[in-house]
């Protein structure tokens, strides 16, 4: 009778373990197709979305946003310009080769390498050496102190040293081998790249014995990929198409908001904006509600400073200057002819153009006289890069993130006087940006960007607007919990069967 | 004959040299790539870094006549932005565009000729307007539109079709059904034209008197002689359809030459769309070059070295 029991109980939880027709392969639909699988040479979220299942990065983020270990088990400061990681043993690569300090500091070498050209050199050459001391540990070394060091390095992804060296730049990219849950299976160019549960996996498993990610560039066509459930998550719409999937029941829609702000750009040291009466004029003839609630409907949030509480130096308690459009009307009148001013607002078809336009029925509405300038991506974003500051375009509209979540890459870049985005000449600014940049003492450096925060309310310097959310279409069996920093990771989705 | 294909190979390479000269100069005037390929926090030193890198730091002049030594050694460059040879891209999506072309100019073939066939024979009928005005339209409809309807008919409510992607055969029937509606009438209203043509000819006229049964005097007299016009006109649709393309593979996620070159294009991947824009136009030339060959076997009265005429 135990026996039968015992059985019969067994046989419970095999069937409960493993429910019946357990999902394999899951697919997901991307815009394009990754453009390289080798993570150190490129920055695009098509090829992040692939690759950060290959390849385990020197620390991660969790669903909430912290650090957390990942390669390096432990770290700790050792001197203001050295962090020391202790590297987790125990980790193989997908090639059956053990990941090693060695392989640390290869891979950390190679982004800083400027002969290797790494588009995201940018992110990590105040890093200039890494060493290794015992079996264990790397030191990295940076050129000053650097808080927002960690934060880089959630996006630094270990490579073996071994297998890059022997296969090449060209080899490792066409069959890159990593230590992460899933292992590269094989890519047809311009269709899809196949991925494959690597069943050794040091850490949390996937669910999922297969992945494919598809190229899909239409996004209607990605949205009727799901209704016809040739795919199981699909990823970049809109509100428009997230409607579409509100009453079926076979899907549902999945969003976070992100750590991307959407703002938009003033150059201050240009007539007439160089009059803060008149940029305060600019916030207050725009109603952000009304472009959160009214053309976007995604779940954005307005924002009051160009942070999110996904970011380190996010501060409470500022308050965004409120819609006032009759105010507006009676300072751009008192300013009289300088206001009249025709200025370009830059712009660019990967933006919303329903807000851009919004925008600047409501600016011309209290009495500017706003023209919109829309180029392809590429002419804007050398427009509004200007070696000169001062020819840098009025106005501007813009969605940042710096994929860090640390205010240093949003502030730095967009107002400090000597950065290429800046239209601000403070020194004010300039000084509370690399105290923020280069103090390790975290309420330090919280103080600096406080006065960043609150300077950039006062005199109206930049005027962010709100905080983006991402949409995705996911299968209605679909379990994942999206996050701030856009990733995909696909350990972390699972399948439930619906009753 | 030698004469002939000695002068069209020539001026196909002064066509060639034009076309690849002005897509250069043309992108260089459209931006500069640079600024897509590194990340907005990138300083000036880096995007000045990855200019070199791409070798668009060096003068225009010294760009293209590098550009002109690859061309004769064959090489096509490397795309800034996948790192891999121009030509594996290229050759990764060639199958995937022919596939489709075919497709969409069978689906044109079987559904043009008959009709334009028909129209002519019919012609004294008003009811053949109808079928042709039901011909124009479906020519008219914009592809992104009846793509799309297409893949929530098909693909989503009957479930009959995979609403995009490539890899079986199913997967090629929508899309060449969008691609081919464009080329579907154009076909009609030659053959209609070209059959209406023949039929007032004397030789008609006398198998007629002769009592020669319609059914083989269309077979054996009026297809052969109507198809000449038919030849030429798949040669310019080639070209057609090639553009026409671009929309039907964006939107049903089809990876030919035709979406590459979209991406391309947006990307500033300059290397690419020069590698694209330099097999459009040798195969433009080429189908041209093999339309010209065909007439003179249809018909011998054409002679390819022009003399008599």
């Amino acid at each position: 009778m135990r026996i039968r029991t015992a059985l019969l109980a067994a046989t419970c939880a095999m069937i409960f373990a493993q429910p019946l027709g357990a999902k394999e392969l899951l697919t997901i639909d991307l815009v394009n197709e990754p453009t390289t699988l080798d993570p150190h040479m490129q920055w695009n979220p098509d090829s992040y979305y692939v690759y950060r299942n290959i390849f385990d990065n020197i620390v991660t983020r969790d669903n909430d946003g912290k650090i957390v270990p990942q390669v390096a088990e432990s770290w700790e400061q050792i001197s203001d310009t050295e962090l020391a990681l202790t590297i987790r043993e125990g980790i193989k690569f997908h090639d059956g080769s053990d990941l090693t300090a060695e392989d640390v500091a290869f891979s950390v070498k190679r982004i800083i390498d400027p002969e290797f050209a790494s588009p995201q050199l940018g992110q990590f050459n105040k890093i200039t050496d890494a060493r290794v001391e015992g079996d264990n540990k790397v030191v990295l070394v940076t050129d000053g102190p650097y808080p927002a060091l960690l934060a880089q390095l959630v996006k630094l992804s270990v490579v073996p040293k071994a297998v890059v060296e022997e296969a090449g730049k060209d080899g490792f990219n066409a069959n890159p081998v990593g230590s992460g849950p899933y292992k590269f299976g094989e890519q047809q160019r311009g269709v899809s790249v196949t991925l494959v549960r690597n069943d050794d996996y040091w850490g949390e498993k996937g669910e999922f014995e297969e992945a494919v990610f598809r190229a899909v560039p239409d996004a209607a066509t990605r949205v009727a990929n799901l209704k016809a459930g040739t795919s199981d998550l699909v990823v970049s719409l809109d509100s428009d198409l997230a409607l579409q999937l509100e009453n079926d029941p076979q899907v549902q829609l999945l969003t976070a908001l992100t750590e991307r702000v959407g703002f938009m750009g003033i150059n201050t040291t240009r007539e007439p904006l160089d009059d803060p009466e008149l940029r305060k004029a600019l916030a207050m003839a725009i109603d952000r509600e009304g472009i959160v609630e009214g053309i976007l409907g995604g779940g954005e949030k307005v924002v009051s400073q160009m942070a999110t509480s996904a970011h380190f130096g996010y501060v409470e308690g500022i308050e965004p200057i409120p819609y006032d459009p009759e105010q507006a009307k009676q300072i751009v009148e008192a300013a009289g002819d300088a206001a009249k001013t025709k200025m370009e607002f830059a712009t660019a078809p990967v933006f919303d153009q329903r807000i851009v336009q919004a925008i600047q029925q409501m600016l011309n509405d209290v009495g500017f006289n706003v023209e919109i300038n829309m180029s392809d991506m590429a002419t804007y974003l050398k427009t509004v890069q200007q070696p000169e500051q001062g020819s840098r375009p009025y106005l501007s509209f813009g969605r940042w993130s710096c994929a860090c979540q640390d205010v240093d890459g949003v502030l730095f870049p967009l107002l400090h006087s000597g950065s290429n985005w800046s239209r601000v000449s403070s020194e004010t600014i300039d000084e509370a940006l690399e105290t923020g940049r280069s103090s390790l003492d975290e309420q330090e450096r919280l103080d600096a960007y406080k006065t960043v925060h609150q300077l950039v309310h006062d005199e109206t310097l930049i005027l962010p607007l709100y905080q983006a959310a991402a949409l995705y279409g996911g299968a209605a069996e679909l379990e994942w919990e999206p996050t701030a920093n856009e990733s995909l990771f696909l350990n972390r989705m699972s399948w439930k069967e619906q009753e | 004959m030698v004469v002939f294909l000695a002068k069209r190979a020539g001026q196909a390479l002064v066509a060639i040299f034009g076309v690849m000269t002005l897509v250069f100069f043309i992108q260089r005037l459209t931006g500069d790539p640079t600024y897509l390929l590194v990340p907005e926090t990138a300083t000036q030193e880096d995007i000045e870094a990855m200019r070199q890198s791409l070798g668009l730091d060096r003068p225009l002049l010294v760009q293209y006549l590098s550009f002109l030594a690859d061309i004769v050694r064959f090489d096509l460059g490397r795309s800034f932005i996948q790192n891999i040879p121009v030509t594996d891209i290229v050759a990764s999506r060639l199958p995937y565009t022919l596939q489709l072309a075919g497709g969409a100019l069978f689906v044109a073939f079987v559904i043009g000729l008959p009709i334009g066939l028909i129209l002519a024979l019919a012609r004294k009928y008003k009811s053949s307007n109808i079928l042709m005005g039901v011909v124009l339209a479906a020519q008219s409809l914009p592809t992104f539109w009846s793509g799309i309807l297409m893949i929530m008919v098909f693909g989503v409510w009957l479930g009959w079709l995979p609403p995009s992607g490539s890899g079986t055969f199913a997967h090629l029937i929508m899309p060449s059904i969008a691609l081919g509606l464009l080329s579907m009438a154009t076909y009609a209203r030659i053959a209609r034209s070209s059959v209406l043509d023949e039929l007032s000819k004397d030789y008609v006229r006398s198998a007629r008197a002769r009592g020669v049964p319609q059914g083989r005097l269309v077979r054996r007299h009026l297809l052969r002689n109507s198809v000449i016009p038919v030849i030429s006109i798949t040669a310019l649709e080639i070209s057609q359809l090639l553009a026409g393309a671009v929309i039907v593979e964006t939107v049903f996620a089809w990876p030919g030459l035709g979406l590459l070159t979209v991406q391309s294009v947006v990307a500033r991947d300059f290397v690419v769309v020069q590698g694209v824009v330099l097999l459009g136009a040798f195969v433009t030339i080429a189908v041209n070059f093999i339309a010209d060959i065909l007439y003179s076997v249809v018909d011998p009265r054409i002679r390819l070295d022009g003399a008599g005429q």
